[in-house]
């Protein structure tokens, strides 16, 4: 079960019945697949280096100031 | 700090990192959904990173990492990036119109015209819509997330994808196609279905 499905089963979503009967459960299925298809597209798509690089300076930068503040103590 | 120490920090640094790495393709897909481009998302991405990194101790271990990471973004959004956002659209179109496809090119067509659908919902409805329709959070998140009541999120999800049915006709016996000819009729029809 999708959170979209569980949201129009829940017994706690009497604010908006009037909107919960609107759609076709076809057409809302419909829908999420295509929010899906849209999204997924993205996801899977090549993650740019610059995203790993910046993590690894920044990790580096914690290192190196983590491992000067360590030689100062000894 | 002590050689154990040192070499504990160094590993929940790791392990923060590698976290952050696993989700940067989700974090590009909502920014891409809020902002309609992908060159604005991977701006939003690298700021949402930098903060995270900066505010790493403020991540509870064992809550949703995403769920944390999405709020940083959204606010980042909102605060600095949505005008911005407006006049990359106005300049060059929307990402729908403009990016390339990976994967399913059978459903490309479809795609194009679902993006350009969905750039048209109203930001409050169009990111609560991706949220919990694709992104796997729960309502509960969407709503910490948003800083709003479930109830509000669920409203906005139920409107959003109204307003897409309405935006991309589906309904319409030519759009559906003839295997789904009784879902429009269902939908005609309306709640005596349900």
């Amino acid at each position: 079960m999708t959170n979209m499905d569980a949201a129009m089963s829940d017994p706690g979503a009497s604010d908006n019945d009037d909107l919960d009967m609107v759609l076709d459960p076809k057409v809302q299925e419909s829908i999420g697949r295509s929010l899906k298809a849209h999204y997924d597209d993205i996801v899977s798509a090549p993650v740019p280096d610059k995203f790993l690089v910046l993590l690894a300076q920044l990790e580096a930068t914690e290192q190196r100031a983590a491992g000067a503040s360590s030689d100062e103590r000894n | 700090m002590s050689a154990t120490d040192l070499k504990a920090a160094e590993f929940k640094a790791t392990e923060f990192k590698d976290g952050l790495i696993r989700e940067i393709p989700n974090l590009r897909a909502f920014a891409a959904s809020l902002s309609g481009s992908m060159q604005l998302a991977d701006d939003l991405v690298q700021d949402t990173l930098l903060k995270a990194w900066g505010n790493s101790e403020k991540f509870e271990p064992g809550t949703s990492l995403r769920a944390w990471l999405f709020t940083i973004l959204r606010n980042t959004y909102y605060s600095l990036y949505r005008k911005r956002g407006r006049e990359v659209q106005d300049s060059e179109g929307t990402y729908a119109e403009r990016m390339a496809t990976h994967g399913n090119q059978e459903s490309h067509l479809d795609l194009a015209d679902f993006r350009k659908a969905l750039a048209k919902l109203p930001e409050e409805q169009r990111e609560v819509l991706i949220m919990v329709g694709a992104t796997g959070l729960s309502y509960e998140e969407a709503a910490e997330i948003c800083g709003v009541a479930i109830g509000t999120i669920k409203s906005r999800v139920n409107r959003a994808r109204t307003k897409l049915a309405e935006l991309l006709s589906i309904g319409s016996v030519d759009d559906l196609g003839p295997d789904r000819t009784s879902a429009a009729a269902m939908q005609r029809i309306g709640s005596e279905t349900v």
